[in-house]
């Protein structure tokens, strides 16, 4: 606290120029004032460090494209050398566009994790066209496309976490379920039993 | 018309000379003593005050607290009136 009064004018100064506060001149009567003024800067600025939201977010996505690299080198060993080529030569391209899905599938990954041995079997047999590479994925992922589009609403904000949002909508899939199955129309229906 | 009162349509009238700091809008004998014990003890030294601040409204409405406790409602008053002052005479 009392380390702002040994600092010299020019210091306050300059420091006030760092924080980006307005200020005019230094000199005894205002001093007391932007003392006061980067006291309250720096522990704005201590609160807004310890917030770890959006560093932990970019740590968690690069995290996830560095595993997924891994995770397909050992794939790659595996697949006869037949397909070894042309899997070397969309392996960038793919990748690029999983860099994309990778910013979308982030926060999903525990649920997409068996999803994900499926993209990698159209894959090799899209070798020829990477473009159709990309809509390969999409029929897998069907069952799940809502929840993408809560994803990119979740990734674009973050204004609700992450695990509430699966909350509700595992709790709204539940309560439709069960009110499909209670119904007594004579709909076929693929969850009654087969008698 | 925004509710000035007759203590500050008089001080923005004209210019303010040798006008005690009580003079000023928002600033009442409490408030005017604590000024004048930190040396603030014309109009033109508080004055003085603002201009250093570079008019900032909001600076010098916290410098005015801090300095004589003035509350919230009197130095955005008192930071009104010096601004029009200002626009008037400066």
């Amino acid at each position: 606290m009392t380390t702002m009064r040994i600092k010299s004018d020019q210091e306050i100064r300059e420091l006030l120029d760092g924080y980006g506060i307005k200020h005019g001149p230094v000199v005894e009567s205002t001093r007391h004032l932007y003392e006061k003024k980067l006291k309250e800067a720096m522990v704005k600025d201590k609160v807004t460090v310890t917030k770890p939201s959006p560093d932990r977010t970019f740590y968690r996505e690069e995290r996830e494209e560095v595993s997924y690299v891994n995770y397909r080198t050992p794939v790659r060993s595996e697949w006869p050398s037949g397909d070894g080529e042309p899997y070397m030569r969309s392996r960038p391209e793919y990748s690029d566009r999983d860099l994309v899905d990778e910013k979308l599938y982030s926060r999903s990954r525990p649920e997409y994790s068996s999803g994900r041995q499926y993209v990698d079997e159209p894959h090799v047999y899209n070798t020829q066209s990477s473009s159709s590479s990309y809509s390969k994925p999409t029929p897998v992922v069907k069952p799940g496309g809502g929840v993408v589009k809560a994803e990119r609403k979740a990734s674009s904000g973050r204004l609700i976490p992450l695990w509430i949002q699966f909350l509700v909508f595992l709790i709204v899939a539940g309560f439709l379920y069960f009110l499909f199955t209670s119904m007594e129309s004579a709909e076929s229906s693929p969850f009654n039993r087969i008698q | 018309m925004s509710t000035t009162s007759q203590k500050h349509r008089d001080f923005v009238a004209e210019p303010m000379g040798d006008k005690p700091v009580t003079a000023l809008s928002g600033i009442g004998e409490v408030l005017g003593k604590k000024l004048e014990e930190q040396g603030f003890d014309k109009a033109f030294a508080v004055l003085g005050q603002y201009l250093l601040l570079r008019k900032d409204g909001e600076l010098f409405t916290e410098w005015l607290k801090d300095t004589s406790g003035a509350n919230s409602r009197n130095a955005a008053s008192c930071s009104q009136c010096l601004r029009e002052w200002c626009d008037s005479f400066l």
